[in-house]
């Protein structure tokens, strides 16, 4: 098969992507002027901890040892440790990725769900009264400086309508009374399999802001790619036939011209699905959203070298992995790509 | 008169352009009788395209219908609804287009298009569509259809293509094809075998074809009968034998000076000297007087209407006598 040669190749080439970026953070970690054994040690250490602490992580030894020893311990899946909490840093991943991905993701079911159809009416009825206002919404989306229009969003939906939370992912009184109980740690989905319906709601409410703050940026990028990409198909002659056929316009539109314009569209998606992550670091910071974000950030802030290199791996694998399989659901989309 | 199924009279369409106003059809009547084919030639930019896009009412912007009436089995298709129309779209009258490569969707499978029109029209289950999709394609000469319909268009060939597209547009029972230069895209044998098969449909559907065309040869060899266009006028129609061997209008017989008889193949049109006008400045009189050789006074003064100069046979031109006049076709 053609199509397992070609993921067998690109998963070969992200072996490579992914060793030239484990070697890069390594070696900035190490360039960088601060000293991963005093961090570990905490204030005030003594010389002789210190030396022990080099010991004990194996500063003392040559780089490329270093190295190799790193990579040993990534292959056994283990990621290290914070050198501030001392905590394994998989075990705090396993909390706080999957609230990250719960937030992007939701984000991205919003991009998609208000971009795409606005994009293709906006295209359809081009210079009408939703395609200006839906570009003026484009404009600002992309435009907007996210702490900005977060911080606009809780004045207006905390502050004065008190209508949504002001951050977190749930209610210190769901917390207490109707806890979460962790299964994936995505809470939409643990709540509903474990019936919490209470907690399903709150973290719903919880999501909207932080989610909708993040996905701006996307959501104004999907229109404007929707709305120009419709434009150019709704041109073409298959269009032109399709109305002589007599098929409604919602066909032609939602069916007919999108299948062709969507291919650009979730190009530009997949890609700010990957940006998200990296951008959700200020959105979780402003709506204290306990996730990747906020891990990293306390992490640069401490100079947590070991923290830091793992997100970024983390990160990278799902650069590499959208990547894929955005190749991969273009060819299914469009039968003339050829995979290769 | 029973046997007339579209009947155009005095149609005007204009389009309203950033650089004025196109004037695209100028006053053109002619009907198309059920189970004719009815040729339309001129040059490029004449307005034929325009004028079949018309009896669709599918006209792109900013192009509009101005005037006229378009009678299809009696009913005003001007006067009909959106809607009414969406319904006689592809239902009763059905579409071709040049370029068949690009008039299928890329990325829909063969079977997908033609079974989302078949059930758009009809009242059949995914498995009566597939079947008539099936019959449909082997009625073009399709070999395969099962296999077919999973194709996608560009593994087709041009002829194939074109097959299907002509599939789809009588997959719902069209009394009426508009073929808008069926076989100009294709290889000159190809174009043979598609013409073949527009004939062959025409009788075994008792199905009327509008055929637009700027290859006289095509003319000669499927049409009944045809209207000579030019710069939106329509200037000469007749029976195809008539117009060909007697024809009347300078501008028809500058059209066939250069070929040798009909049934030739694949003649372009030869040259005429002059421009085509573009349609943006109104000509007064007749349109053709700036390039005709047999110009009058009264042919740079006032449009000529149409007289007849045979059974069936009718002209828009001042040479010839101007006692009986009458509107081909307006009477119905
Ligand atoms: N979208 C448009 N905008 C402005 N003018 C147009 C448009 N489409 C057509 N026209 C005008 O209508 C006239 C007739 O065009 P039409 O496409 O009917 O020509 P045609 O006879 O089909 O030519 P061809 O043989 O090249 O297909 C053209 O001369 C052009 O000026
Ligand atoms: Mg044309």
């Amino acid at each position: 098969m053609r199509r397992w040669e070609y993921v067998i190749r690109r998963l070969a080439l992200a072996v490579l992507v992914l060793v030239s970026v484990s070697v890069i953070t390594f070696l900035i970690a190490r360039v960088v002027p601060s000293d991963p054994a005093a961090a570990w040690v905490g204030p005030r250490p003594t010389p002789e901890q210190i030396a022990q602490a080099r010991r004990e992580l194996g500063l003392d030894k040559p780089l490329y040892v270093q190295y190799l020893r790193y990579v040993r311990a990534l292959l056994r899946g283990d990621l290290g440790v914070s050198v501030k909490t001392h905590q394994p840093i998989l075990r705090d991943l396993k909390t706080y990725l999957p609230a990250t991905m719960e937030l992007v993701l939701f984000g991205m079911l919003m991009a998609i769900t208000i971009g795409i159809p606005l994009g293709v009416l906006s295209g359809a009825k081009r210079n009408g009264l939703l395609d200006h206002s839906s570009r003026l919404v484009a404009i600002a989306g992309v435009s907007m400086p996210t702490f900005w229009l977060g911080l606009l969003l809780q004045l207006l939906f905390f502050g004065k309508l008190g209508w949504l939370p002001l951050g977190g992912r749930v209610d210190r009184s769901i917390s207490l009374y109707n806890p979460v109980q962790q299964i994936t740690g995505f809470y939409l989905v643990d709540t509903v399999l474990t019936g919490n319906w209470v907690a399903l709601k709150d973290s719903l409410v919880h999501l909207i802001l932080p989610a909708f703050t993040l996905a701006t940026y996307a959501i104004g990028l999907t229109i404007r790619m929707t709305r120009s990409t419709m434009i150019e198909v709704l041109e073409e002659k298959y269009i032109v036939a399709a109305r002589a056929a007599g098929l409604p316009e919602r066909t032609i539109l939602f069916r007919l011209a999108l299948k062709n314009a969507i291919i650009p569209t979730l190009t530009v998606l997949g890609l700010s699905f990957v940006y998200s992550l990296t951008g959700a670091i200020l959105v979780e910071v402003i709506f204290s959203w306990p996730g990747l974000g906020t891990y990293v950030t306390n992490a640069i802030l401490n100079v947590d070298f070991p923290v830091i290199m793992a997100v970024t791996l983390v990160v990278t694998v799902f650069y590499v992995f959208i990547n894929l399989f955005l190749d991969l659901l273009q060819a299914a989309l469009d039968p003339r790509v050829t995979l290769g | 008169m029973a046997d007339v199924l579209v009947c155009v009279e005095n149609l005007h369409v204009r389009f309203r352009t950033y650089a004025g106003v196109v004037h695209a059809v100028n006053g053109v009547s002619f009907d198309i009788r059920r189970g004719e084919t009815f040729g339309l030639v001129g040059e490029t930019g004449c307005g034929k395209s325009v004028t079949g896009l018309s009896l669709l009412r599918l006209v792109p912007p900013p192009g509009e219908i101005a005037a006229g009436r378009i009678l299809f089995n009696g009913e005003d298709l001007l006067a009909k609804s959106e809607a009414e129309m969406q319904r006689i779209r592809g239902r009763r009258i059905a579409m071709v287009f040049q370029d068949p490569a690009a008039t299928l969707n890329p990325v829909f499978s063969v079977g997908e298009q033609i079974m989302g029109i078949i059930r758009h029209h009809q009242a059949v289950g995914r498995d009566g569509a597939r079947r008539r999709a099936m019959e449909m394609l082997e009625a073009v000469g399709l070999p395969e259809p099962e296999r077919l319909l999973r194709a996608y268009p560009h593994e087709l060939s041009g002829g194939m293509q074109q097959r299907v597209m002509i599939a789809m547009a009588l997959s719902s029972g069209a009394e009426l094809l508009i073929a808008d230069e069926p076989t100009t895209a294709l290889d000159v044998t190809i174009q043979a075998q598609i013409l073949a098969l527009l004939v062959e449909l025409q009788r075994s559907r008792r199905l009327s074809i509008l055929l637009i065309t700027h290859n006289l040869g095509v003319v000669a060899e499927t049409c009944e009968r045809v209207g000579v266009l030019y710069a939106g006028h329509l200037v000469e129609v007749g029976r195809t034998p008539d117009v060909f061997q007697a024809m009347k209008h300078p501008y028809t017989q500058a059209l066939l000076a250069a070929i040798p008889r009909p049934g030739s193949h694949g003649q372009p049109l030869p040259a005429i000297p002059g421009t085509v006008p573009s349609g943006l400045e109104r000509i007064p009189g007749c349109a053709f007087h700036p390039r005709c050789p047999f110009v009058m006074d009264v042919c740079r003064a006032e449009k000529p209407p149409l007289v007849s100069v045979g059974e069936e046979h009718t002209v828009a031109c001042y040479l010839y006598p101007q006692g009986d006049c009458h509107l081909h076709g307006a009477r119905a």
